[in-house]
């Protein structure tokens, strides 16, 4: 069971952004995608989940060997795929508890059941310490960026979906709502899902161990190892990478 | 025979009516309201015996009224008041068994010369509906009026006054009603409502006109006085081409209004819309929200304008108007306007007309929603806002479901709306 990327090549209107990606994320492993400002790793996420804002000229994207390439983001969605945003838009008028089962049922034949619906909200949100009065504020708005960044990994602990993404969850939240949310993602790592945790910073790694790290330059990845080349990466900074990679290749 | 307070009013609205042309709206920019496509001639006055409509029962379900009055057509067709507190009746014999008090307010915000069709409501309207509450009494159920026009060929000439006495607590509905047919119509309206001091009125008004060609050219004005709280709900869900003057007055000190408006336009709909907020005195407050959403080759038009005339010092007053595009043809204006005669008021507005947001609809598809569902949700969430300040659980359950009928309607140009959208940005 797996997420494959396949020589991934990714546009906007105005350029090419990744210049053939690889990148295979097995079910019970954790990955880091780490990289600089404008490398790439935005786009990456974006185009595992079918934004329409970005194009695949060349590649594919499998999913336990399902090509998505093509498949709308509900697809994906129901196919086991999860994101959660680094900027998640505001849905006014649809309270957090509504857009959460709307999310539950769009995955079941049968529409959950308002008790058990309620149990789990509960319960993740304890997970969470997320306070009761948030389920009924309309979703992400008037949100702090940690509310925000706490309302994506609320809907990845009701989801349960086989691989996640977390696109750049770590950023702008404090070291306690960093814990918080880390702790939520550790208690839903397991053999039964994986994780891709792209980030800027080493900060979250301390606290979500990865099994493998892998560095983007420029739309390509430049650099793989294990959690180890985080801590090299903590200490040497990526122009460390950049002049390495340059000398490489020349 | 009349009292001649009525007649000599028609008798004056009869010569404007017919010293002037029929007329054509123009504002800057792509604006005209015209009516050259309304063969006025062809129209008249139907009467009927009695009332025998599907649309009624479909809107009012089996909710119970404090009264109910129905005009179709040319003449009121069903009255039934059941709180023996309140007047409910037809103008036309009001205006006889309480000339008295009709007459004290009757036509007082409605001048007969404002314009051609305003004279000829003035000069021509039968029927109409007359509600009188008095002074102290609070009544849960609503007040329904419901104006029907059954057929093609029809012209509604209406008019409804409506006093509420002092520290009176009421609610009044008038919907206006006609099946989908073909052929043309014209619905000419005059409202007028006087909140007399101490009042507290939750007003709606609900017009469904249906697919035929049904024109809409209406002026509503509602007066609070002192100390009075009107909440007035306008909600446009359907008309070929409606033009209305919507003006709310806060005419004496403690005065107080919030008015929550809504439309959504379809096909070929035409919309034009003017609304006031009035401030005659000082230490008044005002509220307005308008939110609009337009579907297929729909024009809908919103200006606001807060008004505060001189010495109304002390107001505090918000206008704010949205107007959300849903398909690439459709056209929307929303235009907040602003004079202030005065100092020391306090008064704000805003417009903005926007179209569905990629990121989001994209945001909700990822969490396994589809297209459709999340465009309807996201519509459906952008109006709650206003269906929320209604206020009114019956009102809100049909103005929901109706949305979401027209919604389920106008599903693959939305779809072919937002993917052209994609594909471009």
């Amino acid at each position: 069971m797996t997420l494959e990327v396949q020589n991934l090549h990714v546009r906007t209107e105005e350029r090419e952004i990744l210049h053939g990606v690889d990148l295979v994320v097995k079910k019970g492993e954790t990955h880091a995608l780490m990289g600089p400002n404008g490398s790439g790793k935005s786009t990456l996420a974006n185009t595992l989940m079918g934004n329409p804002s970005y194009e695949v000229t060349e590649g594919r994207i499998l999913l336990n060997g399902e090509d998505l390439t093509e498949s709308d983001p509900d697809e994906r969605a129901r196919a086991g795929l999860f994101m959660a945003f680094q900027y998640p838009a505001t849905i006014p008028g649809v309270s957090v508890a509504n857009f959460m089962r709307m999310a539950v049922n769009a995955k079941r034949e049968e529409p959950i059941k308002v008790k058990e619906f309620g149990a789990l909200l509960k319960e993740n949100m304890d997970l969470l310490k997320i306070s009761r009065d948030f389920t009924s504020r309309y979703l992400n708005e008037g949100f702090s960026g940690g509310e925000k960044k706490r309302a994506e990994i609320l809907q990845l602990a009701m989801l349960q979906p086989e691989f996640a993404v977390l696109d750049e969850t770590d950023s702008g939240l404090d070291i306690d709502a960093l814990r918080i949310v880390s702790e939520g993602v550790n208690a839903m790592r397991g053999e039964d899902r994986g994780f891709l945790i792209i980030t800027h910073y080493t900060r979250i790694l301390s606290y979500v161990r990865p099994d493998f790290v892998h560095i983007l330059l420029d739309g390509r990845i430049v650099r793989e190892g294990g959690s180890e080349l985080a801590d090299e990466l903590e200490a040497k900074g990526y122009e460390f990478v950049r002049e390495a990679v340059a000398a490489n290749g020349a | 025979m009349a009292p001649s307070f009525v007649e000599d009013r028609r008798h004056a609205a009869l010569e404007v009516f017919e010293s002037q042309e029929v007329p054509t709206w123009r504002r800057s920019g792509f604006w005209t309201t015209s009516l050259r496509g309304l063969d006025l001639d062809s129209l008249e006055p139907k009467r009927y015996d009695s009332l025998d409509s599907v649309l009624v029962r479909e809107h009012l379900g089996d909710e119970e009224h404090a009264a109910l009055i129905v005009q179709q057509g040319a003449n009121i067709v069903h009255c039934d008041v059941t709180d023996e507190r309140v007047i409910v009746m037809p103008l036309e014999e009001a205006v006889e068994k309480h000339a008295d008090l009709v007459e004290e307010y009757f036509a007082r915000r409605l001048p007969y010369d404002e314009g051609k069709f305003p004279a000829g409501t003035a000069a021509f309207w039968t029927g109409g509906v007359f509600v009188y509450v008095p002074d102290n009494v609070q009544i849960e159920r609503p007040i329904q009026a419901v104006w029907l026009i059954e057929e093609p060929g029809t012209v509604q000439w209406a008019h409804s006054l409506v006093v509420v006495g002092e520290q009176s607590e009421v609610k009044i509905r008038e919907y206006f009603l006609a099946p989908d047919f073909e052929g043309q119509a014209l619905h000419s309206g005059a409202f007028e409502l006087y909140a007399r001091p101490g009042a507290q009125v939750h007003l709606a008004h609900y017009q469904d006109w249906g697919s035929g060609e049904v024109h809409d050219l209406s002026v509503r004005r509602v007066e609070v006085q002192r100390d009075a709280h009107v909440k007035w709900v306008p909600i446009h869900l359907g008309g070929h081409l409606t033009k209305q003057t919507l003006d709310i007055i806060t005419a004496e000190p403690g005065s107080d209004m919030r008015h929550t408006g809504m439309y959504f336009t379809e096909r070929d709909e035409h919309l034009d819309l003017f609304t006031t907020d009035r401030h005659e005195a000082g230490h008044t407050t005002g509220d307005t929200v308008w939110k609009g959403a337009l579907t297929g080759e729909s024009r809908a038009s919103y200006e606001g304008l807060i008004h505060i005339i001189p010495k109304a010092t002390e107001v505090d007053t918000y206008l704010q108007t949205h107007s959300m595009l849903l398909s690439p043809k459709a056209k929307g204006d929303a235009i907040p306007s602003l004079i202030v005669e005065v100092d020391n008021v306090k008064a704000s507005h805003g417009g903005t007309v926007g179209e569905l947001d990629p990121e989001q609809i994209f945001y909700m598809m990822t969490r396994g929603i589809s297209r459709a569902e999340a465009v309807r949700v996201l519509v459906e969430g952008y109006f709650e806002e206003v269906v929320m300040r209604l206020d009114d659980p019956g009102l809100e359950e049909l103005v929901r479901r109706r949305i979401s009928e027209k919604l389920a309607g106008a599903e693959d140009q939305v779809r072919e709306f937002i993917g052209e959208r994609a594909e471009a940005g």
